[in-house]
């Protein structure tokens, strides 16, 4: 018989209690499920005190055994690592999967969360279809009886086929149901999914055609092949050689027939299946049982109540970034700190130390090391970053994120763009470099391109937020037409690249995880890794900057650069001297940005210039790293076209909103 | 460690295979989520110790 062994058995151990026991010969009894849905606790009620806890072969995941006695028989209980699916992503899943495959269970016990049934039962589909002998345990039963929700388990159970199991096992509630469940499990052929005609017809054939021996049933294997699951692939082409030709010829004309990947459509399917079931084994309606935080999730992702809810969250990020982090912060480190002590003392050393001016100038004076480089990291830019992380991690932390990108795909959706592009963008509030590179997961070229564009364009990064945020300190005005015309901007440039680019438009979908209250140990340990990574990567960048501003002052080439840039800065309403800004911005964004923000506390820039200052350096080019990862990514072409779009664009956007901003005798 | 973004639970070292064929994956800190490509920066030495510490106590206790 055929294994499908996907690690190499062998013993690395790290072992609690007594290591002594013996479990050869017994019957397994195998739990799976996802994290944090008390699969330990129920291991705990199964086996007793003694188990052993080691590497799984080859892996560095931890596999947890015990011995437990059932009734008057004895089990090797095995609790597996946390899995979702079994389509595995990470290694702990792909563990948990050979166990299941591997291991020969006498009983599969699935513990699922019982007030997330819905998104935890498309496992249980997954195991009926391979066949494995199931009991499903629906656990945390009272926190889903405290949101109002009751679940009928032999409906469910009739519905599914299987035994199933209510349990609170933190408790101890429901743990002898699901004892007695496993000593009289009977293996019998759950109900399974029925997909479309054409997904059927392919499943058919491959079973048909499929040799060896598994298992797990061959229907199963047909999906996982049309799926794409590589360990699946290969153990197959292991045992059928030649022959798995003719299967690849199967899955390759299935693929053609849909426009989405064949792993949407099964996933599609279940989920039809799964909502029928709810309907029926549910007790109460989920809008009659629908709590706070559900209408407030709900609403975060609606396309209209989901904008004042933006908007306040962008406001609350204003006043405590700007305020707070701007103003009171940067003040104190900028023109105390700095200001009063570090440059006049480090000043005076270099002085004293060099004699040639030219050298005096690497460190100190207009674009020094310490000067600038250094003063712009520390006194503007860690203040105002570390504020922001502070909120982006509340934000992150409450669970707001992944209905942003709902939200935002929504909207992405009504105007003719896809949604899947929402996760690069959504990244590129972050930094746009990196989300550059997650394009690549795109699954179409047409995404790929709209989407690097946009980010190139119209997302600002979380450093260039947080110091624009700080810009428009104390005027609200300016923070309302800075998200105007970059909200404007980047559904009217979207639109017209979706129209422009052809193409399909890929369906979007995501798990929406619960809303939840930020716990104040996750925000500060959050934003101390992203400070400390920010600070990491940003200073040494900072003084590189300086270095070649002196290097380009030496050779005439930064004079020229400015002079250049300060006639379109000059035509849309600006000082000569936010050209150095804007060059500033092309190393990177948020170093154009203090520079900016240096030219406002100088009395350079207020009202009007500062908005369309703001405006056109979050157009304008992105900054090297950016603009390096564009050209690897979508090739030298590409990016010098979206250069030459996005820099005069930038201007001419500048120039556009100056322009009406005076005419209509606007005061800022 | 958990995705802020979609909510996969996975290991810092899951977190890293999707960045093999990164130019940048030497030097850079940041993870990726396996299943939904959000990133986020790798845990700072001192976060580990505190954590390594809390756990410790649990044993104990």
């Amino acid at each position: 018989m055929a294994l499908l062994s996907l690690g190499k058995k062998e013993e690395s151990c790290r072992c609690h209690g007594n290591t002594g026991e013996k479990t050869e010969g017994l019957q397994k009894v195998v739990l799976v499920g996802s994290p944090n849905v008390g699969k330990s606790v129920v291991f705990g009620y199964l086996t007793g005190r003694y188990v052993t806890v080691s590497n799984y072969p080859g892996t560095t995941v931890d596999v947890t055994r015990g011995k437990g006695k059932l009734g008057d028989k004895e089990f090797e209980i095995i609790d597996t690592p946390g899995m979702y699916s079994l389509l595995p992503i990470t290694e702990e899943e792909r563990v948990a999967r050979s166990i299941l495959l591997d291991e020969n269970p006498a009983v599969v016990v699935q513990v699922v969360d019982a007030k997330n049934i819905e998104r935890m039962l498309h496992m249980t589909l997954q195991l009926m279809e391979a066949e494995a002998p199931l009991v499903l345990v629906l656990n945390l039963m009272d926190e889903a009886e405290r949101l109002g929700m009751k679940v009928d388990t032999g409906q469910l159970e009739r519905e599914l086929g299987i035994p199933v199991v209510a349990t609170v096992a933190t408790e101890g509630r429901g743990m002898d149901l699901l004892k007695e469940a496993v000593i009289r499990h009977e293996k019998k052929r759950g109900g399974i999914v029925k997909y479309d005609k054409v997904l059927e017809s392919a499943v058919q054939r491959i079973q048909e055609k499929l040799k060896g021996e598994y298992r797990i049933s061959k229907r199963a294997i047909a999906l996982f092949l049309l799926q794409d699951d590589p360990d699946i692939r290969s153990l197959v082409r292991k045992q059928m050689k030649e022959d798995y030709r003719s299967l690849e010829e199967i899955i390759g004309e299935t693929k053609n027939r849909y426009g989405q990947p064949l792993n949407y459509i099964v996933t599609l399917a279940r989920q039809r299946e799964i909502l029928e079931i709810i309907k029926k084994v549910t007790v109460s309606s989920p809008e009659e049982t629908m709590d706070f935080r559900e209408r407030l999730s709900r609403l975060m992702m609606h396309p209209l109540a989901g904008v004042p809810i933006l908007l306040l969250i962008i406001y609350s990020f204003y006043e405590f970034v700007g305020v707070f982090g701007a103003q009171i912060s940067v003040n104190f480190l900028e023109e105390t700190v700095f200001g009063k002590y570090i440059n006049p003392f480090v000043t005076g050393i270099v002085i004293s130390i060099i004699p040639w001016k030219v050298w005096q100038n690497l460190f100190v004076h207009d674009y020094g090391i310490i000067t600038l480089g250094i003063r712009y990291a520390i006194a503007i830019i860690l203040p105002v970053v570390t504020t922001f992380f502070i909120a982006f991690s509340i934000i992150e932390d409450s669970g707001y994120l992944p209905r942003l990108a709902m939200f935002i795909d929504r909207l992405f959706k009504k105007i003719g763009l896809n949604g899947r592009a929402v996760i690069p963008i959504v990244l590129g509030f972050g930094c746009d470099t990196m989300a550059t590179m997650v394009t690549r997961t795109l699954e179409t070229k047409r995404e790929r391109i709209i989407a690097t564009f946009l980010l190139a364009l119209a997302v600002p990064c979380s450093a260039q937020i947080g110091v624009i945020l700080a810009l428009l300190a104390g005027n609200v005005g300016a923070l309302w037409i800075f998200i105007s015309v970059m909200a404007m901007i980047f559904l009217f440039t979207g639109y017209l690249a979706a129209k422009i680019v052809p193409g399909e438009k890929p369906l979007f979908f995501m798990e929406v995880p619960p809303l939840r209250w930020p716990k104040l140990s996750n925000v500060f340990t959050k934003t101390y890794t992203r400070v400390e990574w920010y600070f990491k990567e940003v200073l040494p960048l900072f003084v590189l900057a300086s270095i070649l501003i002196w290097a380009g002052k030496l050779t005439g080439l930064f004079d020229l650069l400015t002079n250049a840039l300060s006639y379109p800065a000059a035509l849309i309403g600006l000082p000569k001297e936010a050209a150095t800004a804007f060059l500033y911005g092309f190393f990177r964004r948020d170093f154009g940005a203090a520079g900016l923000y240096d030219l406002k506390t100088a009395g350079l820039l207020n009202g009007i210039p500062l908005v369309v200052s703001v405006v056109t350096l979050a157009l304008f080019m992105p900054c090297i790293a950016q603009f390096s990862i564009t050209i690897k990514e979508r090739g030298w072409k590409m990016a010098l076209g979206m250069a030459a779009f996005i820099f005069p664009f930038a201007f001419f956007v500048g120039y556009l909103l100056n322009f009406v901003l005076n005419g209509l005798g606007i005061a800022l | 460690m958990k995705c802020p973004l979609c909510g996969l639970e996975f290991r810092e070292q899951d977190g890293l295979e999707g960045c093999k064929g990164c130019a940048l994956s030497g030097t850079c800190s940041l993870i990726k989520c396996p299943n939904c490509g959000y990133e986020v920066p790798k845990e700072p030495g001192l976060i580990k110790f505190i954590r390594s510490l809390k756990r410790q106590k649990e044993i104990k206790k």
